[in-house]
């Protein structure tokens, strides 16, 4: 006789957009596993044809709402590399400081919001906050810095205005990033307090699977947030350029989003814990110690530990924050900054780091500057293939292991796929019928 | 206030990009007291746990409806509560979503969408204001952190507060900044838009996109005819101008004057 047992969380809570997991077990074997987005499709790149590459921002960043710094970023880079714009040193640096704040404001939402009452047995963060206000509290104020940093150089924590193709509509004044680097730097020693309880807590097993990681190399030799190849754990490197050599997308039916493998057929974990598993041991400071006392046999593959890694990150967030303040202070004080250009018929790619993983975005515009095609590869559609590798597999070992009820599946699933902290806005702008 | 007499609140997200949510979780410090004073019941982006069925005093619905699932959870949300808020430009307008639905095809479709144009027939996202009832509209895109905060508040006391009426034109004067469309010839939106940003965008050196979506009787046609005596094309125009909430913007006269254009 066959028995099956299913697995459905329609509506998984505490995650950027609509989606569920649903797992069917037939005779103790994992018949089927599906995270099922669906989140309605915004035909994005669709709406983008035809229109100015001046535009192009503005639209393309409310793709996602707590990705839209770093959409912005991705966007502009590859809108200056299809006109042969450079970046200024500080353009470049204004930049990188917006990309650290979109990190720490999104990590800081994800690990204290999201993830965090699971491993504490709350069912949000509001109920959290009665049991632990001061921890809440000083939680969100690290978050709040995230979107200060934002605000200050996008003119609003979401959906900035103030990013222009080859520069910034008004570039901060040394008072403000004075008083903003002063934030930044009191809030290392907040952040390293969340990492001495993070410590604490154990990190289960049930979702350890051998995983190949993927992050870009950074432009130099520290931890950066962007650069310009490609690498894998398994040794692979290509240009950003000829990203779609090595990311390959294809479409499941039960998703709206597509789902990504490499060339070599094997799914890949992006984001913060890859990041660390790739370079990791460039990290310097605070943020080394936090990696240290979070991961002390350096990376696992248990993606668990996204969380933690991007506890690290926002340590790292924060001193990398301190720095570019530093920078921009010792650069000369300017009301604006505009690139000189000239208008051409272009292609241009960009891939950067953001929270949840590498994000490309490629344009071709015509010798008018309008567009005539867009594509946009997002870290969690690149990520959910590998997600339900690990949720058949947690399942297969949850089963074999005996008496797990239920519920308890149910939580440990919904743990697996909030760890990668996905983006289902972002996930499911991309879906063309082409 | 106990629990039995704080209201109950569910928020809820239709096909978006999450960012009117993501404004209430930004409401950080304030979220804390707000949640002493209403019982979020509801919210699926914040909370585990949610009760999906029980009546509700106040919901908020961002996003548009692009799916029969989003048109089902609305009305679902719509029959269980009392005082239904449309939340930010997509909900109240149809926002960059519905940008296609009433672009004027016939004219600008060989250039514009020349390639793609039948997939995108395919779908048509619409606001949820196209389908329910709603009590309150509050845009934005995103909303406005003290606006939100301000319905809150407003509505625990039994009122309901006034939007600007002003647009955002009457803002950017009052911050004495340089007009967009007098010195810089852009396609500023700012005198046809809902003024409570303070003007952000032309305060940072950028033309207003129109996200806050229409003031109350905008006059379209004299800012079309202002920004074309400046050289500027009409499909330069009309490609602006529908950024946000195309169907409201896209009066009948750009489109049959951009049809001149055209030929």
């Amino acid at each position: 006789m066959t028995t099956t047992r299913t697995i459905s969380i329609p509506h998984l809570g505490r995650v950027e957009g609509h989606g569920g997991i649903f797992v069917k077990v037939v005779d103790q074997t994992v018949s089927e596993v599906n995270m099922d987005i669906h989140e309605g499709s915004r035909y994005y790149e669709a709406l983008l044809v035809g229109k100015h590459f001046l535009e192009v921002q503005g639209i393309i960043t409310r793709v996602c709402a707590i990705c839209s710094a770093n959409h912005t970023v991705t966007a502009l880079q590859a809108l200056e590399s299809a006109l042969g714009i450079p970046q200024s040193p500080r353009v470049h640096t204004l930049r990188g400081l917006m990309l650290q704040g979109a990190a720490i404001e999104s990590h800081a939402l994800h690990v204290f919001a999201l993830a965090l009452p699971d491993f504490l047995g709350f069912d949000s963060v509001m109920t959290m906050a009665a049991k632990y206000p001061d921890e809440v509290a000083a939680a969100l104020r690290l978050k709040q810095l995230g979107n200060k940093v934002q605000a200050l150089i996008g003119g609003r924590a979401v959906h900035p205005i103030n990013t222009l193709v080859g520069g910034f509509g008004k570039v901060p004044s040394h008072r403000d990033l004075e008083r903003l680097r002063g934030e930044l730097a009191a809030g290392i020693d907040v952040a390293m307090s969340f990492v001495r309880l993070a410590a604490t807590i154990p990190g289960p097993d049930f979702a350890a699977r051998p995983t190949v990681f993927v992050a870009l190399r950074p432009y130099d030799d520290r931890y950066r947030f962007r650069g310009n190849s490609i690498c894998t754990s398994t040794g692979e490197e290509v240009p950003v350029a000829s990203y779609r050599d090595i990311v390959r997308e294809f479409t499941v039916e039960h998703s709206h989003a597509k789902h990504s493998a490499l060339a070599s057929g094997s799914t890949y974990q992006v984001g913060s814990l890859a990041r660390l598993a790739l370079w990791g041991d460039r990290l310097e400071g605070r943020a080394r110690e936090a990696f240290q006392m979070l991961l002390p046999n350096g990376v696992v593959d248990n993606v668990l530990y996204n969380n933690w890694a991007q506890l690290v990150e926002i340590v790292f967030g924060l001193e990398a924050g301190v720095e570019a303040c530093d920078e921009l202070l010792g650069m000369d004080e300017v009301a604006r900054e505009q690139a000189e250009y000239t208008v051409r018929a272009g292609r241009g790619v960009s891939a950067t780091e953001v929270p949840r993983g590498t994000l490309f975005h490629e344009y071709e515009i015509d010798d008018d500057g309008l567009v005539l095609a867009a594509n946009v590869i997002t870290p969690t559609a690149q990520n959910l293939a590998n997600t339900e590798r690990d949720l058949r597999h947690a399942t297969e070992r949850l089963l074999a292991a005996g008496g797990v009820n239920d519920a308890q599946l149910r939580l440990n699933l919904e743990m697996i796929a909030r760890a990668y902290d996905p983006c289902i806005s972002c996930s499911v702008h991309v879906v063309r019928v082409n | 206030m106990t629990n039995q007499t704080r209201p109950k609140v569910g928020i809820f997200g239709l096909t978006s990009c999450a960012g009117d949510q993501l404004q209430i979780l930004n409401c950080e410090d304030e979220l804390l007291r707000l949640v002493g004073r209403i019982d979020i019941v509801d919210w699926v982006m914040a909370k585990s746990g949610n009760d999906h069925t029980c009546r509700l005093d106040i919901a908020f619905v961002e996003g548009v409806v692009a799916t029969e699932r989003d048109l089902e959870t609305l009305r679902q949300v719509r029959a269980r509560t009392s005082f239904l808020v449309a939340l930010g430009t997509c909900a109240v307008w149809g926002g960059l979503p519905a940008m296609r639905n009433d672009l004027p095809r016939e004219v600008l479709e060989r250039e514009v969408f020349s390639k793609v144009v039948d997939h995108l027939d395919t779908v048509e996202a619409r606001p949820a204001t196209d389908f329910v009832p709603v009590e309150y509209r509050l845009p934005g895109c995103p909303i406005e952190r003290h606006e939100f905060l301000q319905l809150v508040d407003s509505l625990l006391a039994g009122t309901v507060p006034e939007l600007p009426a002003v647009p955002v034109c009457f803002e950017c004067k009052t911050r004495e900044n340089l007009c967009r469309v007098i010195y810089f010839d852009d396609v500023c939106c700012g005198a046809m838009t809902r003024g409570g940003c303070g003007a952000r965008c032309p305060s940072h050196g950028v033309a207003c996109a129109g996200c806050r979506g229409p003031i109350e009787e905008p006059n379209y046609d004299a800012n079309v005819q202002m920004f074309a005596a400046r050289g500027i094309t009409w499909r330069e125009i009309a490609t602006r101008m529908s950024n946000f909430s195309a169907p409201v913007w896209m009066t009948y006269g750009l489109r049959s004057e951009a049809h001149h254009d055209d030929h």
